[in-house]
């Protein structure tokens, strides 16, 4: 990781997943082959700048970078690459698909209190429920509904022996 | 009347049946063989044949078979009558003898069966006592094992009973809850695991 300030990059929060960093970096590659082409183009040519997605917009927005310097480029491509190779992937069940919005709000607590550069793998689990399952590189964390009725289960059947008598 | 008494008269009337036909040839061969030479034999010889001529030895001979017959018949009747008292004892004898041996044969296949029926009731007595003994140990042991396998069914059943509420508490409720609505739930066990979750993350790679 790049621990110089001038060189410290926010990876922001709509860049959740492993799979936005591997686009980001084929993004700042697409660009980087653009400046070298034009950097060769017949003077006078008409040049037209590749479009820039949101995620890249967002990113170069939050970081002050700016695509058309060769350093700025290669800082970020240096920076994703490393994000991509080792950042931290936390595996995220729910019962159902999260919205955007959600997972804007788990990615930006998690970014705050676990890992700066944390990412989300989501997966998906219907038969818990409710909560989520996380997994980590070593550990197992089940935030389930039904593995919080499985802790209440002696309650259940003391309530059902209850009932019976 | 006996065979023996029968024997003797018969002899009897044989002896006397002998002596008449014994008389007769005598008195008649004495006049052909012995040849009388004096007179007083002849005047003898005379006299005998004019008292015993023809005519009274032939009515001597019919008086004699007469009285042969007569006694042949009072014997044959005799015999008659001991044969039929003979042959009515023999047959009372061999009647009583018959019935009781008939009476015998039949105590004694009468205690025969009487036996083969007693244990004909004493080998059904034991085979129904045995069966008996032997539905009541099915009948325990079958009553044993429909308390194990309700006890295991109600176990299995009480192991499970959990399972089948948790499970169907989910499927009722697990698609009426946003997710949304579950953030905070969410972060509140995120923030409660963060230290686990953070030292993994930091020095469990």
């Amino acid at each position: 990781m790049e621990h110089n300030e001038k060189q410290i990059i926010q990876l922001p929060v709509l860049v959740s997943t492993r799979t936005d960093v591997g686009r980001l970096r084929r993004e700042v590659e697409a660009l980087e082959n653009f400046m070298s082409q034009a950097a060769v183009r017949t003077p006078g040519t008409t040049v037209k700048m590749p479009k820039t997605s949101r995620l890249m917009d967002e990113i170069l927005s939050i970081n002050k970078i700016n695509p058309l310097v060769e350093d700025d480029r290669r800082r970020l491509q240096s920076f994703l690459m490393e994000v991509h190779a080792k950042a931290p992937v936390l595996h995220m069940s729910f019962s159902a698909d999260p919205s955007p919005m959600f997972m804007q709000k788990l990615t930006t607590w998690l970014r705050q209190e676990v890992h700066p550069l944390v990412l989300v793998q989501v997966g998906l689990q219907p038969n818990i429920g409710a909560g989520c399952v996380v997994r980590t590189t070593n550990k197992y964390f089940d935030f389930s509904l039904r593995e919080f009725f499985k802790g209440q289960r002696p309650l259940l059947l003391q309530k059902l022996e209850g009932t019976k008598a | 009347m006996s065979i023996v008494e029968l024997a003797v008269i018969i002899g009897v009337m044989a002896a006397n049946v002998g002596a008449f036909v014994w008389i007769a040839l005598r008195g008649g061969g004495a006049k052909k063989d012995d040849a009388p030479t004096d007179t007083f034999a002849d005047q003898a010889q005379k006299d005998v044949e004019h008292i015993f001529n023809d005519e009274f030895r032939e009515e001597l001979r019919n008086r004699g078979r007469l009285h042969f017959e007569k006694i042949i018949g009072e014997n044959a009747m005799f015999l008659q009558q001991d044969l039929r008292l003979t042959t009515s004892q023999l047959n009372e004898y061999m009647k009583q003898e018959i019935t009781q041996k008939l009476q015998d044969e039949f105590s004694k296949y009468e205690k025969s069966i009487m036996d083969a029926k007693q244990m004909a009731i004493d080998s059904i007595t034991k085979t129904q006592a045995a069966i008996e003994q032997q539905r009541q140990m099915m009948g325990q042991q079958l009553q044993q094992e429909v308390q194990a396998e309700r006890a295991r069914l109600i176990k299995r059943f009480e192991d499970h009973m959990a399972d089948i509420v948790n499970h169907y508490v989910l499927a009722a409720i697990g698609d009426q809850i946003d997710l949304n609505d579950q953030l905070e739930y969410i972060l509140s066990d995120l923030e409660a695991n963060k230290e686990a979750i953070v030292r993994d993350i930091t020095d469990g790679a």
